[in-house]
């Protein structure tokens, strides 16, 4: 009944590499930040899987452990809102977000 | 065991259907079936505050952003145009190994879970109490960068969007531009149509 650590990290590590598949994959520009929305919230799990594991020791370390996730959260809100803008700005100029010519972005 | 297994196939299998398929919509929406998954799967490992944020957050805000965003520009899926015949199976093939070889990893190190009873103690279902005490305490100087990043996010999304109001209304004077907003809209310029090419 009580589920080990390990089975969370393991399926946190699957999602995680299934994201960076997509990240390899996907050409359009919106399709690679799906992905890496799925690379945050695999890591966001093995937070979580962590946090549980170290509240069996210590509260504190266990309800810090949660409270990182929510920042990783905020932080996740804003790099969406930002980098959906960069995409529109982008889509404008090109009418496209096919990463292969995405040759504008470079500094 | 067997609540973890369910959700742990759902929420593969929804990864997968992120990864793999072809409409932008239907991938977006099988993200979706995934963040809600990891929302339960939050609810099992005790983080109920949490759970509930990720589906107000994730599940909901971001993703409809991501539908809106989707819907607004209509992205099609163009079809294959590979310069790299390999590269595809490639990827496939270094994503499974990767994943077997963390998840052996995971697994080989073999810890007990810890006491069930001792966690619903310590975490008290990982409320919003708690959450706040550590939020305001421990993880003070991070809340004030997220109030800092959040403010930069919102402002850089502005400037980015009003560049594309003026230009749409009419051609942009060079020097009619009001004051303060020349750096917005300089910044915005190197992305945008109007610049000089």
């Amino acid at each position: 009944m009580n589920v080990p650590t390990d089975a969370y990290v393991a399926l946190s590590g699957v999602l995680f590499a299934i994201g960076a598949m997509g990240v390899l994959v996907r050409r359009s520009a919106i399709m690679v930040f799906l992905s890496v929305e799925l690379m945050l919230n695999a890591a966001n799990l093995a937070i979580v899987a962590y946090a549980r594991h170290w509240a069996g020791f210590d509260a504190l370390a266990g309800l810090t452990g949660q409270t990182v996730v929510f920042v990783v959260l905020a932080v996740a809100a804003a790099e969406v809102a930002v980098g959906l803008a960069i995409l529109i700005a982008i889509f404008r100029d090109r009418a496209s977000t096919d990463v292969d010519g995405l040759a504008e972005v470079r500094l | 065991m067997a609540t973890f297994v369910v959700l742990a196939v759902v929420m593969v299998v929804g990864a997968l259907g992120v990864v793999l398929l072809k409409q932008p919509v239907h991938a977006a929406l099988s993200l979706v079936g995934t963040l809600l998954a990891l929302a339960v799967t939050y609810v099992t490992l005790e983080a109920h505050f949490l759970a509930a944020v990720q589906v107000i957050v994730y599940a909901g805000a971001i993703m409809v952003l991501f539908l809106f965003v989707l819907m607004l520009l209509n992205v099609q899926d163009a079809g294959p145009r590979r310069s790299l015949p390999g590269l595809r199976w490639a990827a496939y093939a270094a994503a499974v190994v990767t994943a077997t070889a963390i998840a052996v990893v995971a697994f080989w190190d073999g810890r007990p879970a810890p006491d069930p009873a001792i966690v619903s103690l310590h975490l008290q279902g990982g409320s919003a109490g708690g959450i706040g005490d550590a939020l305001f305490g421990e993880l003070l100087l991070a809340f004030h960068l997220v109030g800092v990043l959040l403010l930069t996010g919102v402002i850089g999304a502005v400037a980015l969007v009003q560049r594309r109001a003026e230009s749409a209304h009419g051609a942009p004077k060079g020097g009619g531009l009001p004051g303060g907003r020349t750096a917005a809209a300089g910044g915005a310029r190197a992305l945008g149509s109007g610049g000089p090419r």
